[in-house]
């Protein structure tokens, strides 16, 4: 009945806040190169956001390459890529008017009709749309960051939304820097994800604020560095248990959750990796520019 | 077991037990069965159960064309009717600027005019008259387009056949269309792809030196063949009688000229179509489908029984389709697709077997997990767990919310994220156990400091999750629905029900000590 908990000891005492530049410099470099990376390289936009034809079909007996010769003879920019497993192949156009672009799945259809098994799925995003659903992602990202904030301004001094707000920015350009670099594709599923990843950073961050503030309360005498230190380590176990079990949920998905959702679920576990590591060494830190103690004139 | 209201007790297992209960409906998914409880199922979205989304855009720009070409036209006949001579007509950005060569009657002509189209803007300088096609007058062309288009659409797809459609407006000149099921979106889209405005005009064959030289007289169109773009037709511009008086349409043969379709005429179009064949025996007659002549017989009898027959080079499904475009009616403008998503049957059913996979495997690994970390506490988290995913089913199947296949990712991130609370539970009791040595106190303090941060860690992903609801569309919003329900459901299980557990499993081993 005894757990292994007890290996992570109930009083940790690891000083997180020594080497807290270390982390800030390393951090403040990810995040310059991945603003770096986003507006030179960008983002690897799915068919929702930069628009086009994304065709999904099983085969038998054909290869890839065969498909390809015989698609190419009518369309020049299309390209295929195996998706799984080498009989399922998704077939990508790029962006016409709306009315071609329908005719374009029509014809697709015919010229390979006797090599296909199943359309699995034929999908057109037109270029209005796609771009509204940008214009839509890009809003619901910062309105939850703003709501987000207000929350944290509300529920504590303001101090702590502001740590709160440099963990969750760092969490979000840093996920969408290694989206960039490991070309994942990013989709309105992307955008959900890094919205989720937002709530989950800050539920790490607010967890172990909770503490911090409970003990600003409780010893009145001990030095600031001293104090986050303890907060973080009263946190500790529970910080690295939720990680764990949302990462086992998450690897779960990532490999027996299909192709489609594959996308999302890296973008998670990227996320709540960095979302992780922020709480405990970006945010707590950041309270260190305060260099006063919230509260203290209370009772 | 003291300690413990009997009044709690109860509400937390029987909120467990409806839980379970109201989860058999979605868990035996019986598609097509119309018992009241087993009615209460998740509706699984298009992109697990297979089918079609398509969006489609009025398109506007053309009606406000036509209405500005009505305005010339109605211009012409009024300066005939005052006598008065047009020096130009231009048209150009949304307004019509007609110069007469004097402003005699100029008034009359704007009066009368304004009777015509009511609530138009008009401005007279000189002898120039302007007609401005404001946004107020766009407004109510956009409206009457959108509620036409919808009514003519739910027409058309309900002839087609499909079952359970979902057709609505979005936004200012959208109309959304979800077809469950639908294994060819390619002959909905056929049948949304025309305008199908029907009109019968009659062929001047007189005036041959027109139709050469391609110049259209006034109140005269040149028109082309549907079969072969090379042949035109010189017709009335004026429509003797149209697709509005139809009043059924169906696709039938005929033992000389192949598949057809024949219609009927309500009375005022059999009256119409009487007096027009009557007065122009001999003549020709063109049947106009959307601008393009589909046919032209010779008139040899006066028609009075307000029925007839359309014979094209149709095949059985053509002369059908076409039948159920002319029942439906003529759309008051074009449709374009802007957007199409279509999963066939296949890949949903792949992604529900995958999802469930993801799920269980995911469950699996976490109680594993906590029973390794936890031990018996561990245990008693993971029937907490269960419960949850009991409840988020039971509660996606109640209030009929969308299963998608984000949806079940949601689910299962649920899944890793829901044990947040039992832990943050465990940990405090931790805590208090040593410096407290009665278990009871320490189990109740550990729940009473844990309960903020709970709350507090748990609105932040509500917030997340319902700007997600808010700005997303389709599948995403299924995902948001899922992790709000979950979110909702872990607080319960681990505020109410884990602590339930906890105080039965203190109670029944009377434990004097806790070593957590």
């Amino acid at each position: 009945m005894f757990g292994l908990n007890k290996i992570i000891p109930v009083e940790p005492n690891i000083n997180f806040l020594r080497l807290r530049r270390n982390f800030l410099i390393i951090s403040s470099i990810a995040i310059i190169a991945s603003i770096v990376l986003l507006f030179f390289k960008g983002l690897n936009l799915g068919i929702d956001f930069k628009g086009g034809t994304l065709i999904e079909v099983s085969t038998k007996n054909t290869s890839i390459g065969e498909l390809r010769d015989i698609l190419s003879v009518s369309f020049n920019d299309v390209s295929l890529q195996e998706f799984g497993n080498e009989n399922i192949i998704l077939i990508r156009l790029q962006n016409k008017n709306n009315q071609e672009s329908i005719e374009t799945i029509n014809n697709v259809k015919d010229i390979i009709q006797d090599k296909v098994v199943e359309f699995r799925r034929s999908e057109f995003v037109g270029p209005t749309i796609s771009s509204e659903l940008l214009y839509r992602g890009f809003q619901a990202v910062s309105f939850a960051l703003i709501a987000i904030l207000i929350y944290i301004w509300l529920r504590f001094e303001w101090q702590f939304g502001f740590g709160a707000v440099v963990a969750l920015t760092h969490d979000v350009i840093f996920t969408l820097g290694l989206l960039s670099i490991l070309n994942v594709e990013f989709s309105l599923a992307t955008i959900a994800a890094i919205l989720t990843i937002a709530g989950y950073s800050i539920n790490d961050t607010v967890v172990i604020f909770d503490r911090v503030r409970e003990n600003l309360r409780k010893y009145k005498k001990l030095e600031l560095v001293d104090l986050f230190n303890l907060s973080v380590n009263n946190t500790l176990s529970r910080t690295v248990m939720t990680s764990l079990t949302t990462l086992l949920a998450l690897f779960s998905l990532f490999i027996f959750g299909g192709e489609v959702i594959r996308p999302f679920a890296l973008t998670m576990i990227i996320g709540v990796i960095i979302g992780t590591y922020s709480s405990v060494f970006i945010a707590v830190p950041t309270l260190l520019i305060f260099k006063f103690r919230p509260q203290d004139d209370d009772d | 077991m003291k300690n413990y209201p009997i009044w709690k007790s109860f509400t937390v297992i029987s909120l467990v037990l409806l839980g379970i209960i109201f989860s058999i409906p979605s868990l035996v998914y019986d598609e097509n069965s119309e018992n009241w409880f087993l009615k209460n199922k998740i509706n699984l979205g298009l992109d697990l159960q297979g089918g079609s989304y398509l969006l489609l855009e009025v398109q506007l720009d053309v009606l406000y064309d036509e209405e500005l070409e009505n305005f010339s036209d109605s211009i012409r006949l009024l300066a005939r009717d005052n006598q008065t001579k047009i020096n130009q007509i231009n048209t150009q950005n949304n307004e019509v600027i007609v110069t007469f060569n004097n402003n005699n009657k100029i008034d009359e002509i704007k009066n009368s005019f304004f009777q015509m189209y009511r609530g138009i803007s008009l401005q007279v300088s000189n002898n120039q008259l302007t007609i401005k096609l404001d946004d107020l007058y766009k407004k109510t062309i956009q409206d009457s387009a959108i509620k036409q288009s919808l009514e003519i659409v739910r027409k058309r797809i309900d002839e087609s056949g499909t079952k359970e459609p979902l057709i609505q407006r979005s936004g200012k000149k959208r109309i959304l269309l979800q077809l469950p099921g639908v294994k060819d979106p390619e002959r909905i889209k056929e049948l949304l792809g025309k305008t199908a405005k029907l009109t019968f005009h009659l062929v001047d064959d007189e005036n041959i030196d027109a139709l050469n030289a391609n110049i259209e007289p006034f109140g005269k169109m040149i028109v082309s063949d549907i079969y072969d773009d090379k042949i035109k037709y010189l017709l009335d511009k004026r429509s003797l009688v149209g697709g509005e008086n139809l009043v059924d349409a169906k696709g039938s043969f005929d033992q000389t000229e192949g598949h057809a379709v024949s219609f009927r005429f309500d009375t005022e179009g059999a009256q119409k179509f009487g007096k027009a064949t009557s007065n122009n025996i001999g003549k020709r007659l063109a049947v106009l489908l959307d601008g393009v002549v589909i046919t032209a017989p010779r008139i040899n009898s006066a028609i009075t029984g307000g029925s007839g027959i359309i014979t094209g080079n149709f095949n059985a499904q053509e002369a059908s389709d076409l039948a159920v475009l002319l029942r439906a009616g003529a759309l008051p403008a074009p449709l374009e697709i802007v957007e199409e998503r279509s999963v066939g049957a296949g890949l949903g059913a792949d992604s529900i077997a995958a999802g469930k996979i993801a799920a269980f495997i995911g469950m699996m690994l976490v109680c594993i997990f906590m029973i390794l970390i936890y031990g018996s506490f561990g245990a008693i988290a993971n029937v907490s767990l269960i419960a949850n995913i009991f409840i988020i089913i039971s509660l996606l199947g109640t209030i009929g919310a969308t299963l998608t296949l984000p949806g079940i990712a949601g689910i299962v991130l649920t899944i890793g994220m829901a044990v947040d609370a039992n832990v943050l539970i465990f940990e405090r009791i931790k805590e208090e156990s040593l410096k407290n040595t009665k278990v009871f106190q320490i189990v109740k303090n550990g729940f009473d400091r844990a309960m903020s941060t709970i709350l507090d860690a748990n609105i932040t992903t509500l917030i997340a999750a319902v700007l997600l609801f808010a700005f997303g569309s389709g599948p995403i919003r299924g995902f948001s629905i899922t992790l709000s329900l979950g979110v909702i459901a872990s607080m319960f299980t681990a505020l109410m029900l884990t602590n339930f557990l906890l105080y039965l499993y203190l109670s029944i081993t009377k434990k004097k000590e806790l070593v957590l």
